[in-house]
This record gives C-alpha cells, structure tokens and sequence, in this order.
C-alpha cells in the first residue's frame, strides 16, 4: 500500500534521514579514493583491501553508531529494495573498475582494435561518463539526490583529466573520492554531534 | 474494541489522541520500526512512548515484538492490518469531516 500526500512526505522524510550520517558517502568516497590512489600508485590489491577491509568495518560502523542513536528502521517493500540495489551498484562499481584495468591491460598490447585504442586513448572520459552516469542512476533508483552531484563532480573531473592531458587519472580520481569522503566524514561528525547516543529508557534529548 | 466518540462522526479514540496519531502515521508509513526511532520521530519519553504503546496494542493496531540483535534486546513495533485499515478510516472521516465544514467563501 503507497502512503499518499502529507504522510508520503513523512515516509520521504524518514527515507533522507537515514542518509544524514554520512556514513554512505564515506563508502562510496573511500571506494574511489582507493581506485585512485590503486592507479597513482600501480598497485590494484588496494581496491581489494577495500572491499574486504574498509567496507565490512564500515557496515558495522553503521550498526554501532548510527542505530543506537537514530533508531532502527525497517521500511516498506520498495524502498527495501533501493537499499539492495545501493549494496548492487556499489559491488557493480568495484567490478568496473577492475575491468577497467584489466581493459588497458588488453588495449596496450598491440594487437586491440581501433575502437578499443579509441577508449583506450579517452580512457579517463569514457570512465568518467560511466561512473558518473552509474552514480547519478543510483541517485535516482534510490532516491538520494546528493549522488547527482557526485556523479557530475566525476563526470566534470574525468572529463578535465582527458581534455587537459596534463592530470594523472589516478590523482583525479583520488580528488573526487577525497572530496566525498570528506563530505560524508562532515556529515558524520555533525550527525554523532546532533544525535547523541540513545538510552531508551531515557526521554529524546531534544523533546 | 477500540472507544469511539458519539454521534454521526465515530472518531476513532485511540488513534485521534495526538501523540498515538503521531505513533500511527509514522508507522504506517514505514514497515517496522524500535523504540529510538519512535522516541527521536515523535518527541515523545520512553514511558510516554510505551504507554501509548501499550494502548494500541492492547486495541489490536500495533504488534510488538522482542528480539535480541547481537545479545541486545530490540524491541520492534509494526502496525498491523486492523491497525492499517483503523489509521485508513480515521484519514477518510477526518478529510470528510473538515470538507463538510463551511469555508470562508461559502
């Protein structure tokens, strides 16, 4: 049953709310940080330390700090599935991302076709158009609408990397990662500053 | 059987008391949802909370259930069918109710 008007309203209020910590922007801040400085660096497990590090301890960030201080909220079927499709993309992202580098590893040997020494030649626009289009996809499949933003942050920055010639891929990449890594730990702080830990046998701080 | 008050508008009692309508319309806009979000969502004490709680529950709108996640008890609170179907008709009486009043230009 779609709840209507003033009380979908609320429903979307609560939706947002539960991306106010920050801590999604961290992942997906984190996740391209590690992509970037992977390429800068030429050492790829980087991205996989992410995966099976970063990513696990900031699920269970989630559980402990966020939960005991905004509550626990299970919401209805389609918005459920938003949450799996975020969890999706975010793997899909990983997935590309080492194709990518599988992709250059292939177009450098001489022997690829001339559309693939094409993308290879625009890489960073190419990628920048695909992970930008996936981020602002996600933005809309999940109703979170800072993700537009992201998107076009990466589409703006791989774009200037390709045009201009002169930046690193791995630098740009790990800039747009840094500055949404450092949006989300922003919102994190205010958010563990305005939401202080709940006992629920006490009344809410600011009731 | 829940209260309902007299005459041709049978307000539904139990859920028209502001506090238990802010309970009701928060999860009936959600799935389920534990004792903390209720508490920062609608301002209300821990014992506020339950007791109004307790009163939904008792007229069959409200399901509580007790888990424990990770070795701590989570108690979670979903509206139930009659507690839907109640919250729906209250809706529909109160917008019937206030369109019926004469407005300024009638």
């Amino acid at each position: 049953m779609r709840p209507r008007s003033a009380l979908r309203d609320l429903e979307r209020k609560i939706w947002l709310r539960t991306f106010e910590h920050g801590l999604w922007d961290v992942a997906l801040g984190s996740l391209f940080l590690s992509f970037g400085l992977s390429i800068f660096v030429d050492f790829a497990p980087l991205t996989a330390i992410w995966v099976v590090v970063l990513f696990p301890s900031l699920r269970d960030a989630g559980r402990r700090l966020i939960i005991p201080r905004i509550g626990h909220v299970q919401f209805q079927e389609p918005r459920q599935r938003a949450n799996t499709r975020l969890i999706g993309i975010l793997s899909v992202s990983v997935v590309v991302g080492l194709m990518a580098f599988l992709f250059t590893a292939w177009a450098s040997d001489g022997t690829a076709p001339t559309w693939a020494l094409w993308i290879r030649g625009h890489f960073a626009g190419v990628l920048g158009m695909m992970w930008g289009a996936m981020i602002a996809a996600t933005g809309w499949l999940v109703d979170f609408p800072r993700l537009y933003a992201y998107g076009a942050l990466m589409v703006v920055a791989l774009w200037t990397t390709d045009l201009t010639g002169r930046i690193h891929l791995g630098v740009s990449l790990t800039g747009v990662g840094a500055i949404i890594l450092c949006v989300g730990l922003v919102l994190l702080v205010r958010f563990l500053r305005t939401y202080p830990k709940q006992d629920p046998r006490e009344g809410p701080p600011h009731a | 059987m829940p209260r309902r008050s007299e005459g041709d508008f049978a307000i539904d009692r139990v859920i028209h008391e502001p506090a238990r309508l802010m309970i009701t319309a928060h999860l009936y806009v959600v799935d389920s949802a534990d004792y903390v979000f209720l508490m920062r969502n609608t301002g209300l004490t821990w014992g506020n909370l339950s007791s109004h709680l307790s009163k939904l529950e008792e007229a069959g709108y409200v399901e509580i259930t007790k888990d424990f996640v990770e070795r701590k008890p989570h108690t979670m609170a979903h509206l139930t069918d009659a507690g839907r179907k109640a919250f729906d008709a209250y809706r529909r009486q109160m917008k019937a109710l206030f369109e019926d009043l004469p407005g300024e230009g009638s």
